[in-house]
């Protein structure tokens, strides 16, 4: 295992594009999370223009909803969509390089091979939780000030619920990749199905208003995505009706988690087939 | 002498659609030879090396490495260049060796010496990319150097190089070869596996044709060309010339085989005391790229 990431981490140490994609993805979601406020106060203070009684300001960096909030912004199909380059790119490039070839004819079984790159995705999820961790706790602490120490544990479901969604998520874009071969086409293929298929499945078949959609609950990027499924703004509930999210939903895990591991399958099955 | 069996090779078959890229193809490899597997583009080389390498599942026929079933820890053993040099274009000659080296469980201190033995020394923090087409072939020789393996499998090693190139590469293998190592060779070209090779299987269309010592199997026969005015008399006259080894008539020539090396001169005046006076003589040489031509022409 400690070999098989040795290996990975050689091949990626000096790969700029890897690396610029990885920033790529902190300076939006940076943003994202840093603007997030500002924007939405923005758009009250220009409601607040024609309305007779003011919204209130919304406040997103408090404890404990600072957890929610960052696992939100930050598993967004527009940010999430950077890792998975990453990892589409880091697979088809075993394929344009024949690298994949040289490392099971140097002596790496198949298998070896497979189980290094999803050690890959653990470990870019890992390090990818455990920064926006340290940054939601660092927001909330700015804000809040050390108040309560029972509120950092209420946080730890929604980091782990985002450690899933980039984890599995990670895993399609791998399997994408691995199926394919080619990064241009990997790439655009992912990208077409996420950012642009799957919210025309969900405008085609949506559902009433507060009934709860359920063909698009179970579309693979849509089931990643909606762990976190809103961001927890008080003034969101009383303004739509909505029921707000305070937990992550086991079940909910749990579709994601079977697609990742149905593809998983399917990559181990082929690995094992086809020519190389 | 009892040689310890390398590689094992049993009916090995290969099918890609309708096509027979191998065909029952069997063959041993013992310890120390230098092996070649001849054959024109298309006739199953490299299918066969894929297949020897696990990269491509056979359909039928088992094979064995160090008479044990194939493993990663045998490919470990194993030092190969197939087809192209494959390295990461981004990064530089020295990591992307480490990495064959960590693949192969073998410690980094092969590396300067297999750098400087294909001549990268100098360039091994030079990116792959950057290399020309000739160090890239070498890259992939140096990276098949690391660990000293016991078999080196090479497909094709001398592709698309210039002269000098070509005379690095072959230099590299004697000097391979020199220290005992087994080494399995593909290749089109007769004059590389005869300059290099002990032992030979050729193959045509994916079926094995002959195999054997080169010597045998490439046996270059030189003949002489002949003619006079009475043809059955100058045939029964040229048999009794020492050598002799077997004349065939066509179209009023005679094509005249021997065992050693003849000169002109010495036939015109064995023939002469005899009273033959010839009307035509030359020597024919069959180039060797002629001879594989034949030897793939004979058999149905």
């Amino acid at each position: 295992m400690i070999k098989l990431l040795k290996i990975e981490f050689k091949k990626i140490r000096t790969y700029k594009v890897f690396w610029i994609l990885f920033g790529l993805y902190f300076v939006f979601l940076a943003a994202g999370i840093l603007l997030a406020e500002f924007m939405i106060n923005h758009m009250v203070n220009n409601v607040n223009q024609r309305m007779p009684i003011p919204f209130p300001h919304v406040a997103i960096y408090y404890f404990p909803d600072v957890w929610q909030n960052v696992a939100f912004f930050a598993s967004m199909r527009y940010v999430l969509i950077f890792p998975a380059i990453i990892m589409i790119i880091l697979i088809t490039n075993e394929f344009t390089f024949k690298t994949i070839r040289q490392n099971v004819i140097n002596g790496m079984s198949k298998t070896e091979f497979l189980v290094s790159k999803l050690l890959m995705i653990l470990l870019m999820a890992v390090i990818m939780g455990i920064i926006l961790t340290a940054g939601s706790f660092f927001i909330g602490l700015f804000h809040s000030g050390f108040t309560d120490v029972n509120l950092f544990s209420k946080g730890l479901p929604f980091m782990g619920g985002f450690f899933i969604s980039l984890a599995c998520y990670m895993v399609y874009a791998f399997f994408c990749g691995f199926m394919l071969r080619n990064t241009g086409m990997a790439i655009a293929i992912f990208t077409l199905y996420s950012l642009i298929i799957e919210p025309v499945i969900y405008f085609l078949f949506r559902a009433p208003f507060m009934f709860k959609n359920t063909i698009y609950t179970y579309l693979p990027v849509n089931a990643v995505i909606r762990l976190t499924e809103y961001p927890a703004i008080p003034m969101l509930k009383k303004m739509m009706g909505l029921e707000l999210q305070n937990h992550v939903s086991i079940v909910a895990c749990l579709i994601p988690m079977a697609y990742a591991a149905i593809m998983i399958g399917i990559v181990f099955w082929v690995m094992n087939r086809k020519d190389l | 002498m009892q040689v310890e069996t390398i590689l094992h090779v049993e009916k090995l078959s290969k099918r890609f659609g309708k096509i027979r890229a191998v065909n029952q193809l069997s063959f041993e490899v013992g310890r120390g030879q230098v092996f070649g597997i001849l054959g024109p583009n298309g006739s199953g080389k490299t299918t066969t090396l894929s297949m020897l390498l696990d990269l491509i599942p056979p359909d039928d026929g088992t094979f064995s490495w160090f008479g044990q079933p194939p493993s990663k820890d045998s490919r470990k053993r194993i030092g190969s260049v197939i087809e192209s040099p494959n390295f990461f274009p981004y990064l530089d000659a020295v990591t992307n060796l480490k990495i064959v080296a960590d693949i192969k469980d073998k410690p980094y201190d092969d590396i300067d010496e297999v750098l400087q033995l294909s001549g990268l020394y100098e360039r091994r923090f030079s990116k792959f990319r950057t290399f020309s087409f000739g160090m890239r072939q070498r890259l992939a020789l140096a990276s098949a150097l690391l660990g000293k393996p016991e078999v080196m499998i090479l497909d094709e090693p001398t592709n698309g190089l210039d002269p000098q190139g070509i005379a690095q590469i072959r230099d590299l293998i004697s000097l391979v070869a020199s220290r005992g190592t087994t080494i399995l060779l593909a290749s089109h070209l007769l004059d590389e596996v005869q300059k290099i090779c002990s032992y030979v299987v050729v193959l045509r269309k994916g079926v094995m044709l002959f195999s054997g010592n080169v010597r045998e199997v490439l046996a270059v026969s030189d003949s002489i060309e002949m003619a006079s005015s009475d043809m059955p008399v100058l045939a029964a006259a040229i048999a009794e010339f020492p050598g002799f080894l077997a004349s065939t008539a066509i179209n009023g020539i005679l094509q005249v085989h021997f065992d050693r090396p003849v000169v002109t001169s010495e036939i015109n005046t064995f023939l002469y005391i005899k009273g033959i006076v010839l009307s035509h003589l030359s020597e024919k040489k069959r180039s060797l790229e002629q001879h594989f031509l034949e030897l793939l022409q004979d058999t149905p």
